[in-house]
């Protein structure tokens, strides 16, 4: 009883702190959060795969980028597109891709479907660079018009105002990544983490292994897809780089292992973490890769389990001082 | 020869060159992936550190030779160190934690080349005596590619003969197919697999500081030969030598006929490849085992 009042608490605490976040911090600090929630879904998301399902996929950003082209597009080309059917169209169109690769991926697993990922969202990289007459090559899709949010043709809320925009995306952020919460708690959360553990097992007790497999695939490849619509609309521009590169696809990978692998809210953490760090060194210097290949190699040396691990662990060490 | 036939045969023998420095890369990946299950991430990086490391021997002495036999012998050592105090220590923690141990390092390497040589191509020049033109029957080709092919095919006749001529070889094939067994047979399969891993950043080393000339020397170098690399392991097989020197050489070619046929989707075309071998044979060509 305690629990649930505490964690109430909390809630109403968050909810809180992030109505009043803009009014608080100013202007740039709005737009590093914005960054921060759409990699903490982007994350969020690969994590369904190699946290709960135990696949390791090199290729996520494909779905990122095709939800951010699937927005853009959308906008450039159909006059009068209302805002929310423009992220629908990004989630579809990601959900698209997914359903179409799925009947290859669900037959590998381990390495395999690492390097078929890796080799896919290449392809769709060079794609992205080549068809210049759709995406723009590397210039990408830009200055589309952004409409405003029109809430049952009553309000108009006006989206290219950065704090107007903040809510929007944050509500749109914080909704998905409360829906993957509750969708890891459902029963079929529970075949997911077994196929993970053991799918043979899973096979014998009747649940069908590779279907289960092209559902989570699916569900994650769809809300990588609206990480990358808002990121399309928060810049107003996307291109091959920041939506298709091999970069964008580590960068979920490196938050889930710096968070904490196995934890929901691991990828939440390690986003946080990472956008600091960003934030941080970019300032002092141009290496933010050099730094992020370090704390890679120190985290997976020396703290395998993560921002969380290393919390239950101190956790655990504390109760037994205590007992 | 008649300009249309000698413009095949150049494309065919630039595709060959291509594919056996292709080969050079993939053959240590394969190597170390069917001994010891590390798919190394980093093994791109290696090949381009090569590279780098090769331009600044020739500027220090001028001699291309000693760049040939400095260079990959220094990336060796770093790729043993690599194996030695990083990836035996995480071995517990299973095949991801490699595999985020490899990305982790070729991404410090990647930015480390471009702190240490900058961003800009840095061009290479071939030795004097390969700086011309060989005539082939009519066709003017350049000497320093045949030389690329001749040095690639050594190397890989030299490994062969190693492999399946000499004990050593014969104990590394064992482990690849059973490294346990052989451990418990009282081989040091620790040291082996240590030599496995120099052996395999070596030959990337090579084919590192072949290609320099050809390509020039710049950063983006690791991504375009790493991707080919991971394809020819991939289709191939994960862990066949046969696998990856036939889909090395089809590659090759493949690159280069497409650039001529269909020059803006040639890079395209590996792609197809690979989903429809995969489609058909999800091992690969020759593969055993995921």
């Amino acid at each position: 009883m305690m629990r649930k009042t505490h964690q109430w608490i909390l809630a109403a605490f968050i909810l809180a702190a992030l109505v009043f976040y803009p009014k608080i911090f100013g202007i740039y600090y709005t737009n590093v959060f914005v960054t921060f929630a759409i990699f903490a879904l982007f994350a969020t998301s690969f994590n369904l795969l190699l946290g709960y399902t135990g696949l390791l996929s090199f290729g996520h950003a494909m779905f990122f980028g095709t939800g951010a082209y699937g927005t853009a597009l959308a906008l450039e080309h159909i006059e009068g597109m209302p805002l929310i059917a423009a992220l629908l169209a990004g989630l579809l169109a990601a959900a698209l891709l997914a359903l179409i690769l799925c009947p290859i991926m669900v037959r590998v697993s381990g390495t395999a479907f690492a390097m078929l990922h890796l080799a896919f969202g290449q392809l769709m990289y060079v794609l992205a660079l080549k068809l210049r007459g759709i995406t723009g090559g590397e210039d990408g899709v830009g200055g589309f018009p952004i409409p405003p949010l029109k809430i049952a043709g009553l309000v108009s809320i006006d989206m290219t105002d950065p704090s107007n925009f903040y809510y929007f995306a944050i509500t749109v952020l914080g909704l998905s990544i409360i829906i993957l919460w509750f969708f890891t708690k459902t029963p079929f959360g529970s075949i997911m983490v077994a196929v993970r553990d053991n799918a043979k097992r899973v096979d014998y007790l009747g649940f069908k292994v590779p279907q289960t497999k092209a559902v989570i695939y699916i569900v994650a490849g769809a809300f990588a897809g609206v990480a990358g619509s808002i990121y399309a609309l928060f810049q107003n521009l996307i291109a091959a780089d920041d939506g298709f590169n091999v970069i964008v696809s580590f960068a979920p990978i490196s938050m889930t292992i710096v968070g904490g692998i196995g934890s929901f809210f691991g990828p939440l953490m390690g986003s946080a973490i990472f956008g600091m760090i960003g934030e941080m060194t970019s300032r002092y210097t141009e290496r933010v890769e050099l730094v992020m290949g370090v704390i890679l190699i120190l985290v997976i040396l020396y703290a395998p389990y993560g921002f969380m691990g290393f919390i239950s662990f101190v956790r655990k060490k504390l109760a037994k001082a205590a007992a | 020869m008649d300009p249309v036939t000698a413009m095949y045969v150049a494309q065919g023998i630039h595709g060959l060159a291509y594919g056996m420095v292709l080969f050079l890369v993939a053959s240590g990946l394969t190597l170390i992936f069917g001994m010891m299950g590390i798919l190394n991430l980093a093994h791109a990086s290696f090949f381009m550190l090569s590279a780098y490391f090769s331009y600044t021997v020739l500027q220090l002495t001028g001699n291309f030779w000693l760049a040939l036999l400095i260079a990959p012998a220094a990336t060796a050592v770093l790729g043993v160190m690599m194996e030695r105090f990083l990836l035996t220590k995480i071995h517990a923690f299973g095949h991801i934690g490699e595999l985020i141990l490899t990305i982790g390092v070729s991404l410090v390497i990647l930015d480390g080349v471009k702190v240490f040589w900058g961003t800009v191509n840095l061009p290479l020049r071939p030795p004097e005596i390969l700086q011309g033109m060989v005539n082939l029957g009519g066709l003017e080709y350049p000497a320093y590619r045949l030389f690329v092919i001749g040095l690639a095919l050594c190397v890989l006749i030299f490994l062969a003969i190693i492999l399946y001529k000499t004990r050593l070889g014969m104990v590394v094939r064992a482990a690849v197919s059973d490294a346990d067994m052989v451990n418990a047979l009282g081989i040091n399969v620790p040291l082996v697999f240590m030599l496995v891993f120099g052996v395999g950043t070596w030959m990337a080393g090579i084919a590192g500081v072949a290609i320099a000339p050809i390509l020039t020397v710049f950063p983006g170098l690791a991504d375009q030969m790493g991707l080919d690399a991971f394809i020819v392991v991939v289709v191939g097989g994960f862990g066949s030598l046969t696998g990856a020197f036939i889909v090395s050489i089809v590659c090759g070619l493949l690159n280069s006929y497409g650039v001529q046929f269909i020059s803006s989707l040639a890079p395209v075309l590996m792609f197809v490849f690979m989903a429809i071998v995969l489609g058909i044979k999800p091992m690969g060509l020759f593969g055993e085992r995921e």
